[in-house]
């Protein structure tokens, strides 16, 4: 199955990346198969979710994150959550491994097109040190890296206050991670650098963020069942947003040429860094389990208003069911006067300024299969319009999200 | 994960062929005698199994094994260790595994399998009942019931 996968998939693919997915479906056919004696070098996996959700609104769209261009309403939809992904692995040898994942979700064209989300080869020349070259997925904060798969969380999304704007799924580049052990506590420490792969849809148009240069490295210390991290990462865009001719649209009723020019070197995107900081610390013992994260965006463009969120979350298991309760929220600094009322405009549409209560429950009532059942109640101002799409002149701030979900892996 | 073809058929052949008894004992956390372990923390041992290090403070890489889900000593072992239900364990897992993190320990069906790995790798560790063990084995860490 996943063979065939990738023939389908490697259209997309950078040529290093179509190789490797190549060399490694070709090493799966011959060795999955026929040869019986090397099939435990082979291994194949899979994960998926099934979700339905609505909101109390119609005034603005609901997303999981902003690589959605739509979302949901007062009516259930399935697309916003359901995600579905197939992950190949090869050893090679001890010290050598190659894996392909492909994931199929909501993206920004508006179809489940499959991408392929990561396709690397990993170096392990001793337990300390582990090498990745290929595309590898982003770890821009804790937590992240494993976003799309629900199985492994308690909630049913990564709460949107803090993940809402990373629409960074992946890279092609390179990382190293170096664990070191502190008597028997854990040091680990990684770094990451690459080129960014993907779009953000914007209203009807797509920003393309591909070949954006991004980089960044993390800390982490565990203790028992106590783990702290601290990471920071960067992205410079290689783009400015398709919003030029939205201004010269207004040329010359509105605006004049020169002042359209200058309004869109004002908000340019192209060049500039943006900059990510987060801490985190998470309890897991017995039934408990404890989350505390904070992240600070500074954004170097313009065109972006900078943030600081977090989320709180706690969750008890009883039996095979596990209540969890968690607050999350985000604010936006606003920017100093603008230079005219269009470039405001741009500049209010990434503003956020809300909190979420989160209640819900994970039931595991399988082996490998979980079902979720949550309750977002998110009360900001109206003018927290970032994380939504097509607000309507109506909208208040509040919103209560109801969500019902099967995760799965197999 | 699925390890295909011939691993899972086995495990489940002999699962068929003998359905696991429900192990009531203590169950030990043992290492291959020649490896030169002789005893851990639970840390070390979490450490261990869950795949935060592979290696022994003697410096030799340590082979871990694990169960399979069906067999009962797999849930005691983790409900013992770190008072966690299998479903925990295997939503870790898959974090480390769809994440890129790690893959899986390797797996076999028995305790009595586990014991054959420990003893046929230089610096085999896996968990068994206690008392199976025999002078092949060090124990490193008990859990008692």
């Amino acid at each position: 199955m996943a063979i065939s996968l990738f023939p389908k998939l490697s259209g997309s693919l950078s040529r290093p990346v179509r190789r490797l997915a190549l060399a490694l479906a070709v090493a799966g056919a011959a060795c999955a198969w026929p040869a019986a004696g090397q099939a435990g070098d082979f291994t194949i996996g899979g994960f998926g979710t099934l979700g339905a959700v609505r909101t109390s609104s119609d005034d603005v769209e609901f997303v999981r994150d902003l690589s959605q261009p739509r979302g949901a309403r007062s009516h259930w939809t399935g697309r916003t959550d359901s995600i579905f992904g197939l992950q190949a692995s090869w050893r090679i040898n001890p010290d050598f491994e190659a894996v392909v994942q492909g994931v199929s979700r909501y993206r920004y064209d508006r179809t489940f097109t499959p991408d392929i989300a990561s396709a690397y080869l990993r170096y392990e020349p001793n337990p300390a040190l582990s090498l990745r070259f290929g595309r590898l997925g982003t770890e821009f904060f804790m937590l992240a890296d494993s976003r799309q798969v629900g199985y492994s969380y308690l909630t049913v999304r990564p709460p949107g206050d803090y993940f809402w704007f990373l629409p960074f799924f992946s890279i092609d580049g390179a990382d190293a991670a170096l664990t070191v052990p502190v008597a028997d506590n854990m040091l680990r420490g990684k770094v990451y650098y690459g080129v960014a792969d993907g779009k953000i849809p914007l209203a009807d148009r797509q920003w393309d963020i591909g070949g954006s240069p991004l980089m960044g490295a993390y800390l982490e210390y565990q203790t028992g069942a106590w783990v702290l991290r601290g990471s920071y990462a960067n992205i410079r865009f290689n783009r400015d947003l398709p919003i030029a001719q939205d201004f010269f649209a207004l040329v010359p009723a509105y605006l004049t040429a020169g002042q359209a020019r200058g309004a869109l070197e004002y908000l340019e995107t192209d060049g500039t860094r943006s900059h990510y900081y987060s801490l985190g610390l998470v309890y897991d013992s017995g039934p408990w389990q404890f989350q505390v994260l904070l992240n600070s965006i500074d954004q170097g463009s313009k065109a972006f208003e900078s943030s600081w969120g977090g989320y709180v979350l706690a969750g008890y298991r009883v039996a095979s069911v596990t209540p969890y309760l968690g607050y999350s929220w985000i604010d936006s600094r606003r920017r100093g006067a603008s230079v005219h009322p269009g470039v405001a405009v741009v500049q209010a549409d990434s503003h956020a300024d809300q909190g979420t209560v989160i209640v819900g429950a994970r039931w595991d009532a399988m082996r490998n299969v979980a079902f979720k059942l949550q309750w977002d109640a998110i009360r900001g101002d109206s003018s927290s319009i970032f994380p939504y799409r097509r607000e309507q002149p109506d909208w208040d701030g509040r919103l209560d999200v109801f969500s019902l979900t099967m995760d799965f892996v197999f | 994960m699925k390890r295909l073809p011939t691993c899972s058929l086995v495990a489940l052949l002999a699962l068929l062929a003998a359905p696991p008894a429900l192990a009531t004992g203590s169950l030990a956390v043992v290492v291959n005698a020649r490896c030169g372990v002789a005893l851990l923390t639970r840390n070390e041992v979490v450490n261990i199994f869950f795949g935060r290090y592979r290696q022994f403070f003697n410096g030799r890489e340590a082979q871990p094994v694990d169960l399979v889900d069906s067999n009962p000593a797999r849930s005691q072992f983790y409900r013992r260790l770190v008072g966690k239900d299998l479903s925990e364990i295997n939503a870790y897992w898959s974090r480390q595994i769809f994440s890129g993190r790690m893959q899986a320990l390797p797996k076999v069906a028995t305790p009595e399998e586990a014991a054959r790995w420990v003893a046929a790798n230089p610096c085999g560790i896996g968990f068994i009942e206690q008392t199976k063990v025999d002078a092949r084995f060090n124990i490193v860490y008990e859990l008692a019931p």
